[in-house]
């Protein structure tokens, strides 16, 4: 039987009527408006969902030697990212690691579709993140008033990720540069994705930006 | 009469931007940069407000944010400082706590009844006789509070922002601007913050007759101007001081919370007034306002005035006046042996008298206390603070101009920890040990004279830099007082009073001496019984001068009385810039669409929104419930259950961690089975529980209550801790979906989607699998919370939605229904199941409850066994027991709480549940009761709210017949 997944966000962007697509077997938000109002609300602010990507996460003492098995390159310092052919290697606190592929297929659905990783103080992490991207000359204006860290200064080291509170759920962050511009990566449990989505959006349209679909990245 | 200046170089007005306004009705001109104060004080009125208690005229007193009498209201907004608020176009200005006007104020009648209202009148009178309470009640409360509550207040979003930088320094004066300009070459961020429009602080209004203070921020200002790495915000007061270096800092826009490397506090001193009969008078006033009327806004303060002067302060502001045309009658110096300064002389050479040891015995008050028509003078004996009447005589004036000391800005150093000492030479508390970090400079650090404040900023500046690791030479500044800045006593005792020490409050000289009388003699004690310091002000003005009085009343030295405890917000701050964006994080489960569009109503349960009950066309919300819990009884129902906490247990030592995590056993369980879970904390009060799932020897999975995930979760990391088993935990209760499908047609519904048998002998009661349903991989448990014949499917969370729906398209034709959280409530009821939180409370131990067959004492240890050892030695205070009420029940309904009273009137316990149960047909509920009282079929009588008694009976559970039995 194949059936769509649910995006954790979907509920909060129904309103907004968006283009929905399928990607990866979740039914996502494609596009929000036109081209070209889509490109200024990115440039101002604008806030898209990533949730469709594939993801795999293990933790634990022996995540890394397992991963290393697997062929997996792993950022040295905890709370660090890398990018490995087209997937992102995100290394959370010390041992535990979350490997989300960009748009196609990689890494993350090797693994996940392969058997279940076994070893000693190996653990598999189920997840369901809603995965939000903010953009735009406001973006660090937005997460200055929800988010209590000085983001600029502690993202300059580019492979660097932060695990804090933006509005007052945890979240993991990064700035990451796509098609020559930087984006803020936002991760948080799927179940707040909702309440992340509308808080950020309406920051956004504040500013004159708003919601931004899959498509204005990924063609 | 206009006192309008011709324009000063020094002026903040734009003469090029008039604009207009209304203050109580009648119609005002101004200039864009004025205060509604500054202008309305330019256009010749002098009432500007009333007292708060007596209702008495006052006019300008600091014009530095705290003249609270000056409260105004624009339709909208109430509350606002006039002293500090920039008048704006078209405002239609009323005075707050008036009755009639402010010109024509009913209450003024209160002032002529002063003497029978003496501070803490309140707290004797109107007590007795008890029945007149109420009346004197709703008098005092009409009377009390400033302003109006608009409750249609517009929401207008005060945006609450981080920002972080190496050096926050507080005040834009000259002290704080040399500190920046000392750092600023070091590359470091910094930001100067300062309360006022425009930064300079002295040095844009104490001018002292010559033009040295205007060249110097002029200076100053054009080299900072040079640094981009130097952020200058005026018109924000930094608000408070929290751990770490954070200050909020609150300006028109919002608050903006600055997490600073290093902070220099350059916050200056509040100007002190002297103490004497009507020194509230609207013409009265403190030096440094005169100076800011003149230099900031070109107004003359008066035309004809007196200066009441016990400092260099007041030499300067004669000065100012001096220069703007001001006619100074005469400077009358509290000090015996004068002023020593240079402008003595420069003074006198302008034709002013000087009376030396002298004081004002009594402002006269001109027609209906509007202003000042005179000054009584007379000798002033500073050793015993009395005034010497044998020469008095009267100087008429329209102006009292007074300047006696100051108070130091120092409430963020005390918020932050910093050890004050009492400087005497200074006579004032100054900074003796300050925090790691934090650097004070200036007049709040008892450094008045203007080379030394520059130095004293300087220093400030190289020990931060040195904190923050650059290499800098050291700079010292000598504390050097030719005279103290502030007068040790300046208070004159009059017999008819009215000398106010705390304009907020209206409270005198002798509201302080009968308070020591009665015993309030200690500061705290003081300051609630006279109130001194609790009005808007917060004492800013008139804190120095009650620890004054209080020191002279106990013969004791000031550093011996102390000070009054300085808490954040340093400044009245309005509510909706506390509250910013509102952000209020919550979950919702990926079927929450289909609730929303389905109808259900939701409900808060921790952070999640659930659906409590789905309407009905035709129902009301009870009736609903009772379908749908009928549904379950008779057909089929289903609940989102998603909100559960999901976590997991891998590892070789699982079973142990659970063992002593939890009061059962875990290590003897089989894969494949669950097991209830309970956990106490280590007072053996319940605290949660769950089912443990066994899915592999080394691997358990367990659902925790909606509400206590987070906290459980949190409470096994605490303990993997301190354990250090080889055991990992995962929390996916995000990652994966919960359906609970219950009821006689449940089986038949779900072995539609699934290939796993699900007859008793292959998924009986309490087992557990992995499968897969409606082409979902599953988690398939048999459950017995809300039905004994009940599966609950774990499925990852984007899935969830097409299991629901798969569920429906082949329930529905067999009565399948959904069912929210109220009926579940119902349902696990009639199962006879207690639940923790609601039939727990936060004492709650497992005897009470019932819940000792959950407790494996036997094992080495679990959370919670040694208190509970102690308390089962203990006889049961009460227990926890199902009841009913008699089969038609309908007297007067029987509340949640409501008493359960023994026989000897006492309380015995209370009904923690009760709900009336359509498929029972009567009231069931459970209930703490006597312990001696439990036996099924003893009765007990619950009090209702009425405070009638109605008889329950101890019950038998499950309410309601099994599935198994049917």
């Amino acid at each position: 039987m194949t059936f769509i997944q649910t995006s954790p966000v979907s509920h909060a962007q129904h309103h907004a009527h968006p283009v929905m697509g399928s990607l990866h077997g979740m039914e996502i938000a494609l596009e929000f408006g036109t081209p070209a109002s889509q490109q200024a609300q990115a440039a101002v602010a604008g806030v898209a969902e990533f949730s469709a990507f594939t993801r795999f996460a293990v933790k634990g003492a022996g995540a890394a030697e397992w991963l290393g098995a697997q062929g997996m390159e792993l950022p040295a310092a905890a709370n660090s990212w890398l990018m490995q052919d087209s997937t992102l290697v995100l290394r959370l606190g010390n041992s535990e690691y979350l490997l989300e592929d960009q748009f196609v297929a990689g890494h993350a659905s090797r693994l996940a579709q392969g058997s279940a990783p076994v070893g000693a103080k190996l653990y598999p992490v189920a997840r369901s993140d809603a995965a939000l991207v903010l953009s735009g000359q406001h973006a660090l204006s937005i997460l200055a008033e929800i988010c209590a860290l000085d983001v600029a200064a502690e993202l300059a080291n580019n492979q660097r990720l932060l695990m804090t509170q933006v509005a007052n759920i945890s979240v993991t962050l990064l700035s990451q540069t796509l098609n020559g511009k930087t984006l803020y990566r936002l991760w948080c449990d799927g179940t707040y994705g909702p309440y992340l989505w509308h808080e950020l959006t309406a920051m956004a349209q504040e500013f004159g930006g708003g919601p931004v679909g899959l498509s204005f990245y990924f063609k | 009469m206009s006192k309008r200046l011709p324009q000063r170089a020094s002026e903040w007005l734009k003469r090029d931007k008039p604009i207009s306004f209304y203050f109580e009705g009648q119609k005002y001109q101004a200039y864009e940069g004025d205060t509604i104060s500054s202008a309305l004080w330019a256009a010749g009125e002098t009432v500007l407000g009333r007292s708060f208690k007596y209702h008495r005229p006052r006019g300008v007193l600091s014009l530095a944010n705290h003249d609270v009498n000056v409260m105004l209201a624009d339709g909208t907004d109430t509350n606002m400082r006039g002293d500090v608020l920039p008048v704006q176009d078209g405002m239609q200005l009323t005075v707050v706590n008036t009755d009639g006007g402010v010109k024509n104020d009913k209450k003024r009648f209160i002032d002529a009844i002063s003497s029978i209202l003496p501070v803490g009148f309140y707290y004797k009178a109107f007590h007795t006789p008890r029945s007149l309470f109420p009346f004197w009640e709703n008098i005092i409360r009409k009377s009390a509070g400033l302003g109006v509550v608009n409750f249609n207040y517009p929401r207008d979003l005060k945006r609450k922002l981080h920002t972080h930088c190496d050096l926050l320094i507080i005040g834009a004066g000259p002290t704080g601007l040399t500190a920046a300009l000392m750092a600023a070459p070091h590359g470091l961020n910094i930001i100067v913050v300062d309360e006022n429009a425009q930064a300079g602080g002295s040095l844009s209004y104490d001018m002292g007759g010559s033009d040295e203070s205007a060249k110097r921020l002029a200076e100053l200002l054009a080299e900072l101007a040079k640094y981009p790495n130097v952020t200058l915000r005026t018109g924000g007061y930094a608000a408070g001081y929290y751990t770490d270096h954070l200050i909020p800092i609150v300006e028109t826009t919002g608050i903006t919370k600055v997490r600073a490397k290093a902070v220099i506090v350059a916050s200056g001193a509040f100007e002190q007034p002297p103490v004497f009969r009507n020194n509230d008078l609207p013409g009265v006033m403190l030096a440094t306002a005169a100076q800011r009327l003149l230099a900031r806004y070109a107004t003359k303060p008066c035309e004809s005035a007196v200066v009441f002067a016990a400092n260099k302060q007041g030499y300067r502001a004669a000065m100012d006046l001096l220069d703007a045309g001001v006619t100074v009658k005469a400077i009358v110096d509290l000090r015996a042996e004068g002023e020593p300064c240079s402008l003595v002389d420069a003074i006198k050479s302008r034709g002013v008298a000087i009376y030396n040891g002298a004081c004002v015995y009594e402002v006269l008050p001109a027609a209906n206390k509007f202003g000042v028509k005179g000054a009584v003078i007379c000798s002033y004996d500073e050793a015993s603070a009395k005034p010497l009447l044998h020469d008095r005589f009267t100087i008429a004036c329209d102006g009292i101009i007074m300047s006696a000391g100051w108070a130091p800005a120092a409430a963020l150093l005390y918020q932050a920890g910093t050890a004050m000492r009492y400087e005497k030479s200074a006579e004032q508390f100054v900074p003796a040990k300050l925090p790691a970090g934090m650097f004070a400079a200036g007049k709040v650090n008892g450094i008045f004279d203007l080379a030394q404040r520059l130095q004293d900023g300087a220093r400030a500046a190289s020990e931060a830099l040195a904190y923050l690791g650059k290499q800098v030479p050291t700079v010292t500044v000598d504390r050097d007082y030719i005279a103290s800045p502030s007068h040790p006593y300046p208070m004159v005792e009059h017999p008819k009073g009215k000398n106010f020490v705390d304009f907020d409050e209206d409270i005198s000289i002798k509201d302080f001496v009968h308070a020591a009388q009665e015993g309030f003699d200690n500061i705290e004690l003081m300051k609630r019984f006279t109130t001194v310091g609790m009005g808007p002000s917060q004492g800013k003005h008139s804190n120095m001068n009650a620890i004054r009085i209080l020191a002279r009343i106990r013969q004791l030295p000031v550093e011996r009385i102390g000070t009054t405890t300085a808490r954040p917000f340093f400044h009245p701050t309005p509510i909706g810039h506390l509250a910013g964006r509102g952000l209020h994080p919550h979950r919702l489960t990926t079927l929450h669409g289909w609730h929303e569009a389905h109808g259900a109503e939701f409900t808060d349960v921790g952070v999640w929104q659930r659906p409590a009950w789905y309407r009905r066309a035709g129902l009301e919300k009870q009736q609903a419930i009772y379908e749908e819990a009928l549904a379950v009884r008779k057909a089929a129902g289903m609940i989102d259950v998603g909100t559960l906490g999901k976590l997991e247990v891998r590892g070789p030592d699982a079973a142990e961690f659970l063992e002593r995590f939890y009061t059962g056993s875990f290590k003897t369980q089989k894969i494949g089975r669950t097991r209830y879970a309970l956990l106490l904390d280590e007072a053996g009060v319940m605290v949660d529980d769950g089912i443990a799932c066994r899915i592999a020897e080394d691997y358990f999975y367990i659902t925790a209550s909606t509400t206590n995930a987070a906290a459980v979760y949190r409470e096994m990391q605490r303990w993997l801790q301190i354990w250090q088993l080889d055991v990992g935990l995962v929390n996916v209760t995000g990652a994966y979906g919960g359906i609970n499908l219950a009821g006689p047609a449940a089986r038949g519904i779900l072995s539609k989607l699934t290939l796993r048998p699900l007859d008793d002998a292959s998924l009986p009661f309490g087992a557990v699998c992995d499968t897969e349903i409606a082409g979902v991989p599953a988690r398939l448990i048999r459950v017995g919370f809300v039905s004994d014949l009940a599966f609950e499917m774990h499925v990852p969370a984007g899935s969830t939605q097409h299991v629901w729906n798969a569920l429906l398209e082949n329930g529905v034709a067999e009565g399948l229904r959904p069912f929210g959280t109220d009926t579940q409530r119902l349902l696990r009821l009639e199962m006879g199941n207690h639940l923790i939180g609601q039939d727990t409370d936060g004492l709650t131990q497992p005897f009470e409850a019932g819940s000792d067959g959950a407790i494996q004492f036997a094992k080495p240890f679990f959370i919670g066994q040694r208190s509970l050892q102690i308390i089962a030695r203990k006889p049961l205070n009460k227990r926890l027991v199902p009841f009913t009420l008699s089969e038609g029940y309908q007297g007067e309904t029987i509340n949640e709480c409501n008493l359960v009273i023994g026989t000897d009137g006492n309380i015995k316990g209370r009904v923690t549940s009760i709900a009336f149960s359509p498929t029972v047909g009567r009231f069931i509920g459970f209930a703490y009761v006597d312990p001696a009282n439990v036996a099924e079929g003893a009765a007990f009588n619950i009090r209702t709210d009425s405070g009638s008694l109605v008889m329950a009976r101890v019950a038998a559970t499950p309410f309601v017949q099994l599935q198994s039995e049917a």
